[in-house]
């Protein structure tokens, strides 16, 4: 608990108010209809939402975005502070650090804007309707990958760092806020907060097999579930673009010798195509099934990282309402 | 190693097209010197850029000996092959790379090789046994079985005939339709196999082709005896990224560009639809 702090609510709101204007801030703000990160300045900082699940769009999407030039020599990255980061997109770090961070084939405007940003994560106090990351080994709150972890309870939030660019950020904030407390531990408060929220979960999914059972399961089945669920999909490609841990792109060539990275989705038709038209991939309820055991399978295989953390972000976003959790539930089952 | 230009691993080197060599209606050699030495492992394969257009993968056709130039045997049969099929000598390409797991030559060393190849497929055997043919003493014996589908169709007839007269090595060739210019073997390539006798305790089999020889060379090989861990497969999936990132060579829980492109018959045997 070195240099963690307890400060209250509106001092924390005046800080990130003042270095936003140094600095790009983002963090989750409610609007009418959703909770999404926002970029915070001094007029919006008063509506930043901490501790309620979950940001619509995945934390990803700041490190890989939709389509950038990807052969600058020199990228440049001022670097940025995300506040409110759920954990459920923390631990989908594992699985992006992996593939992008690993040597010898380092992407350069990854490694930059991993090391130039400063991620705060927060407690999840509740849940939302497809939330299932107890279920997958992890906790609704911050575990790793965080520079920072943000928990609130009556007036206050409670900061504890976890690396050196959060002690020094935590630093900053002292230097700026009179009213804090060094902190040694945390309150009994917080603590049962999150053990309710863990509980909470648990019983939300006691039907839905962990995430081990489920590769088990999905490796054994028959097409006959992958037809039945994939039914209504429209390769729209949705579930791939909003999950934390997709992150297959198209090259682009650009004249000059430029490539240009745009995200990609297994799901689109003509993904596996090879030239002269060979595409393992061309029946649809062949994606559909790659794309779990994709996350249950080969992935854990290779990386011993879980490739799927629970936001359950898929299921909300599918518009043909097909609920992956529905199908494993009824796979454990049979 | 080199991954690319600039330190960056999505930035390709420039390669100017010094020559290009018609090999078969739709198959052409193009000789690429690119702007500084590039070194590759036999079966580790590049990234080619024809610049604004969009970028392929092929694995060099060349001796990996060589460090300032390389030939890539290219077929048309798409949109960046087809582009390339048009292009002269004095253009100026793109190469990322080497990437990959190439041939395991440390398998094949103190060993008799039979390797089975058809069509474009010849493209990276033809690397593996200039590396071959230059340390030849390491190998017991190397016979290559290739097929095409017409006598025309077939590649590297210059090449043939060299390695014809390298001590230990032999070449058959099959073509399915033959003509008048033809006396080699009429049929299927795996057909060969039939006429060939084999020490299997001893041999260790590498194939590179069109997927359903490889399909069909690979059952023959293990109706023969063959054990499937010394059986070594070209998996060409669609590899963009080159470097284990974009996903679209995925099989199973390998990223081919990676992992692969050569495999052991035994690593991937449990993965379904490889062949596809």
């Amino acid at each position: 608990m070195e240099n963690g702090i307890r400060i209250r609510l509106e001092n924390f709101i005046s800080f990130l108010s003042s270095y936003s204007k140094k600095h790009n801030t983002y963090a989750p703000v409610q609007t009418d209809e959703t909770l999404d990160y926002d970029y915070i300045n001094d007029l919006n900082a008063g509506a930043v939402v901490l501790n309620v699940p979950k940001p619509v769009t995945p934390l990803k999407l700041f490190f890989l975005p939709v389509k950038e030039n990807v052969t600058l020599d020199d990228p440049q990255e001022p670097g940025s502070l995300i506040v409110g980061v759920p954990s459920c997109d923390l631990n989908a770090l594992d699985i992006l650090d992996e593939i992008y961070l690993k040597e010898p084939f380092v992407d350069p405007v990854y490694q930059k804007r991993r090391a130039n940003t400063i991620l705060i994560g927060t407690d999840c106090y509740g849940h939302q309707e497809h939330c299932h990351c107890t279920t997958y080994g992890s906790n609704p709150y911050p575990e790793r990958n965080f520079d920072i972890s943000l928990s609130a309870f009556a007036d206050h939030l409670y900061l504890i760092p976890a690396s050196e660019k959060g002690s020094n950020l935590i630093d900053e904030m002292k230097g700026t806020v009179s009213d804090f407390e060094e902190l040694t531990e945390l309150p009994n408060g917080i603590t049962s907060r999150r053990e309710s929220a863990v509980t909470e979960l648990q019983k939300l999914n006691s039907k839905l097999p962990d995430y081990e059972r489920t590769g088990e399961l999905i490796r054994n089945v028959n097409n006959g579930i992958w037809d039945k669920y994939s039914r209504g999909c429209v390769s729209c490609g949705g579930c791939a673009t909003i999950c934390p841990t997709c992150s297959c792109f198209l090259l682009i060539d650009k004249p000059g010798f430029e490539k240009v990275r745009q995200m990609d989705a297994c799901q689109y038709p003509g993904f596996a195509r090879v030239a002269g038209g060979e595409d393992p991939l061309h029946i649809r309820s062949d994606r559909f099934r790659n794309r779990y055991m994709c996350k249950y399978v080969w992935k854990p295989q290779k990386f011993e990282a879980v490739a799927c953390t629970g936001c359950g972000r898929c299921i909300e976003t599918c518009i043909a309402e097909i609920n992956k959790n529905e199908m494993f539930a009824e796979l454990a089952e049979t | 190693m080199q991954v690319s230009n600039n330190n960056n691993i999505y930035r390709p080197l420039k390669a100017e097209v010094t020559d290009i060599i018609d090999e078969s209606p739709l198959i052409k050699t193009f000789v690429l010197k690119p702007e500084h030495d590039f070194s590759f492992r036999t079966g580790e394969f590049i990234e080619l850029t024809v610049d604004g257009v969009g970028e392929a993968p092929f694995t060099p056709s060349s001796s990996p000996l060589k460090k300032d130039e390389l030939e890539v045997t290219i077929m048309k049969t798409g949109y960046v092959t087809d582009i390339l099929h048009n292009i002269d000598t004095g253009f100026t390409l793109g190469i990322r790379g080497p990437y990959g797991r190439g041939y395991p030559l440390d398998k094949l060393y103190g060993k008799e090789v039979i390797i089975i190849s058809g069509g474009c497929g010849f493209a990276p055997i033809r690397s593996l046994m200039l590396n071959m043919i230059a340390e030849k003493e390491k190998f017991k014996k190397v016979t290559l079985c290739y097929g095409a589908k017409t006598p025309e169709e077939c590649i590297y007839k210059p090449f043939v005939n060299e390695v014809r007269q390298v001590q230990g090595f032999d070449v058959f060739r099959s073509v399915d339709h033959k003509d008048d210019s033809w006396d080699e073997y009429e049929g299927v390539v795996t057909g060969l196999l039939d006429t060939l006798t084999f020490n299997l305790e001893d041999t260790v089999a590498v194939v590179c082709g069109p997927p359903v020889m490889m399909k069909y060379g690979t059952y023959k090989l293990i109706e023969m005896g063959f054990r499937d861990e010394d059986i070594y497969l070209s998996m060409e999936k669609n590899m963009s990224c080159g470097c284990g990132k974009c996903g679209h060579c995925m099989m199973g829980e390998y990223f081919v560009c990676k992992d692969g492109p050569v495999f052991s018959y035994d690593e991937i045997k449990h993965l379904p639809d490889i062949w596809n």
